[in-house]
């Protein structure tokens, strides 16, 4: 039976960095806020100091910092005719867990979206017509604009100290940036990062092809920066371990770094960590949650009740909190109706490598998360799709982030995989190669969805999450003709070998990719086509909100971690400003 | 009296010891560092440094036998060029060549000497300093010590000098320098990041408790 608690003003399930950001800003507000994590607290000291956070085959290999699939696995087809199995190893994507959430071990590779990304829909029919999409395609418009999110982006970014430069100010282009981005309200809050050598070897030729080469937004700093909550951050020493790991030098810009502190600070907020919360509870009209329940890390069982349940995890986790609470109807692949768990994409990563001969001097250990050099020219809508027959694109860049011993071992198509040979072959070119990344946009397709599996369970008897999805052919298409264009940069960088690999079929599990998981409470315009409204507000119980890339109705070819800061900022301003003053009622536009 | 005394009591951070540049047998002048005989003739530097770079814990004189050779001549290019601030090194480093500064690095990257004994330190501020070398302090958001001066503050080469051994009195100053924004040769200010938000008692404790770790490092 479990026990009553006293009731809150706000829960907030998930206290990664949306859940840090939401807590903060609500508990400064006046209201009284719980936040659950499921994971253990963390902090940069003791928890990330090295050497112990160096482990490679405890953090890279076993994957410390995720999720823990012994006791919450998801379950992963590639086709509704298929069974599904629980992925007991984590390989494709990497959900983290525990106080700070996925963003402690992410890259700080921090793009926005595209005006055109958040109007896919109409943009695309008007662009290139009715017919152009393949019918399999679900795309849709996001219900919000790039110019409603700007300054959502733009405090977002300053929270991080994101280091770039600005490619267009107000319109006007500035030379050395993005010629090709949405322009933003001012410079980025520091300078671009150090540009490593093979980034210097990309931007010579892709310039030389008449393309537009910039740094990579980083968000692991350039220089000392002190943030708008007063948190100091310090310059990143390129140790190479950021994916997969924490950052000990308060130089990644993580909820530790950026805003927990002040969270923790303030009484109106209390942490519970090890909290599994079961489900959203909701009254007998099934449109008012009550509170939650959750399981505590020695098996007690609670119910918090709460005037507001907000949803800040993962995004396939909060697929399943509304899946499990019975919010909003599920969606069905088969009759198109439904919406829980519909438009789950992904990404549509590519790899070219670019073998040296040995005076070629790479140094790839020498790295930072996010201190590339890349091309917008052949991202989202910034080249003509006519005739090309698919929608979408990629970045292409020299995007090195480690040269870490065990995982990174860059070898030319052909060499064994293991022996004599092999080792010879990762000798001669460890030091001598270039890689790029291919950082593609996903569209969300009638087939691919999560929902809940018919027979595995977890720990706590809780139905898994089972996640279908296969790369659209639209997408293999993208990879194709994108992953071409990089190979004619590696050419011109003067390689001896450029090996190319445009993302094929099928979509595997159990190969790297990226942790960029989207969709399944995709926001919009409509209750028929989205599980939330544009101010990321559940249809259904207007007393929930849920706030992650699962409200992405398709992927773009950035990296979604900004473009989520700056929608958590958005529903912020409207629980604020909006909900709050007329409680448990949608807000209307 | 001869040019040595003279720098000597010239530094501000140091109580001058006549006694501990007897060694200075002729008028040490830029010029006749410049003409010594052989590149890396130590004898100008052990006038201060010590006979096997051991440093002197009265002078407040950095040990620099063992050192990492990237850092000795990336510092003294730095006095060379203003970039560290101190008169009396400027004046050597200035001259001599970039050579021979590198030189003279990896002369003093290549010696051994005994440890120096220090001055005695509360059980304590040993605890303190252990705390703040492995582990650091999130109230004050400083990362340890050895994540950057490698284990046990044992250096790292190309990236970070030792400390485990150095003088107390050194890494104190050194500290206080970066602490203050008057060194500022720093990396990514990353040693002022840090000193910034060290307290007075944690400089004294990080820099007594790396100064007995000496014998623990280099055996």
């Amino acid at each position: 039976m479990a026990q009553r608690l006293k009731e809150v003003d706000v829960v907030v399930i998930g206290v990664g960095m949306v859940g840090t950001m939401v807590s903060k800003e609500l508990a400064a507000a006046g209201y009284k806020v719980v936040g659950l994590e499921r994971g253990q607290t963390r902090a940069t000291v003791p928890e990330f100091q090295s050497p112990g956070i160096h482990d490679e085959l405890r953090f890279d290999v076993r994957k410390a910092l995720m999720q823990d699939n012994t006791r919450e696995p998801v379950s992963f087809r590639n086709q509704a005719s298929q069974v599904a199995l629980p992925v007991r190893r984590w390989e494709s994507f990497l959900p983290g867990t525990g106080l700070g959430g996925s963003m402690v071990h992410w890259n700080g590779q921090t793009y926005r979206f595209q005006a055109n990304d958040f109007q896919l829909a109409t943009r695309t029919r008007e662009r290139y017509g009715k017919t152009f999409l393949d019918s399999d395609l679900t795309i849709q418009d996001w219900g919000v604009t790039y110019d409603e999110l700007e300054p959502h982006y733009d405090r977002f970014e300053y929270l991080l100290g994101t280091s770039g430069k600005a490619g267009n100010i107000k319109g006007q282009i500035q030379p050395g940036g993005d010629p090709h981005e949405s322009p933003r309200s001012r410079e980025y809050p520091t300078r671009p990062q150090k540009e490593h050598y093979q980034g210097a070897l990309f931007r010579k030729a892709a310039s030389g092809m008449g393309y537009h080469p910039f740094p990579q937004p980083s968000s692991n700093l350039s220089e000392p920066y002190t943030n708008p909550e007063g948190l100091k951050l310090n310059t990143c020493v390129f140790c190479g371990f950021c994916e997969r790991y924490a950052c000990e030098h308060y130089a990644k810009a993580v909820p530790q770094t950026v805003l927990l502190p002040v969270l923790l600070a303030n009484p109106n907020f209390e942490l519970r960590t090890g909290c599994q919360v079961q489900r959203i509870n909701l009254d007998s009209t099934k449109k008012h949650a009550t509170g939650v329940t959750y399981i505590d890390a020695v098996g007690r069982e609670f119910e918090q009740p709460a005037a507001l349940v907000i949803t800040c995890g993962f995004a396939i986790n909060n697929i399943r909190m509304l899946l499990l609470s019975g919010i909003g109807k599920p969606y069905d692949p088969a009759s198109g109706q439904g919406v829980v768990g519909r438009n789950y994409a992904y990404q549509t990563m590519s790899t070219v490598a670019s073998f040296f001969d040995e005076d070629v001097i790479i140094n790839p250990f020498m790295a930072s998360g996010a201190s590339g050099t890349l091309i917008n020219d052949f991202a989202g809508d910034n080249f003509d799709h006519s005739g090309l027959g698919f929608i979408g694109g990629a970045f292409i860049g020299a995007v090195n982030t480690n040269g870490r011993p065990i995982q990174y071992h860059p070898v030319p198509p052909g060499t064994p995989r293991w022996g004599k040979a092999w080792k010879k072959a990762v000798l001669k070119h460890y030091n001598h190669t270039v890689m790029f990344s291919l950082h593609g946009s996903s569209q969300a397709a009638r087939q691919n969805y999560a929902d809940l599996d018919p027979t595995y369970r977890d720990a706590w008897g809780q139905p898994l999450l089972r996640i279908t999805f296969d790369f659209p052919q639209n997408d293999l298409r993208m990879a194709e003709y994108v992953t071409s264009k990089a190979v004619e940069i590696g050419k011109a960088m003067g390689a001896k070998q450029v090996a190319g690999g445009p993302r094929k079929g099928p979509y595997t599990i159990t190969q790297y990719q990226t942790t960029h998981n989207t969709g399944g409470t995709v926001m919009g315009e409509s209750p028929r086509t989205s599980v939330v409204n544009r101010y990321l507000q559940a249809w259904d119980v207007p007393n929930v909100f849920v706030i992650g890339a699962s409200n992405y109705p398709q992927n773009a070819s950035w990296n979604p971690t900004c473009t989520l800061g700056a929608l958590t900022y958005w529903a912020i301003d409207a629980l604020k400003n909006k909900y709050l003053r007329n409680p448990a009622r949608l807000v209307s536009a | 009296m001869n040019r040595a005394c003279t720098i000597a009591s010239g530094l501000l951070v140091l109580a001058a010891q006549p006694g501990l540049i007897s060694a200075a047998t002729a008028p040490l002048t830029s010029k006749t560092i410049a003409k010594s005989p052989g590149a890396a003739d130590t004898s100008v530097c052990a006038a201060c440094h010590g006979a096997n770079g051991e440093g002197s814990v009265a002078a407040h004189v950095p040990r620099i036998a063992g050192q990492s050779a990237e850092y000795l001549q990336k510092q003294l290019d730095d006095y060379a060029s203003g970039a560290r601030d101190n008169p009396i090194m400027a004046n050597f480093a200035k001259s001599l060549s970039v050579e021979q500064r590198g030189q003279l690095a990896k002369r003093y990257a290549a010696m051994s000497a005994p440890f120096l004994s220090e001055p005695a330190a509360s059980p304590k501020e040993l605890a303190r300093g252990h705390q703040l070398a492995y582990q650091g302090d999130e109230n004050i958001r400083v990362q340890a010590c050895n994540s950057c001066h490698g284990p046990d503050g044992s250096g790292v080469l190309h990236a970070a000098p030792y400390l485990a051994g150095q003088s107390s009195e050194y890494i104190s100053s050194a500290l206080k320098a970066y602490h203050a924004g008057s060194r500022k040769n720093d990396a990514g200010e990353l040693m002022r990041s840090v000193a910034g938000h060290l307290a007075d008692a944690d400089i004294a404790a990080a820099s007594a408790y790396f100064a007995n770790e000496g014998s623990a490092t280099h055996p």
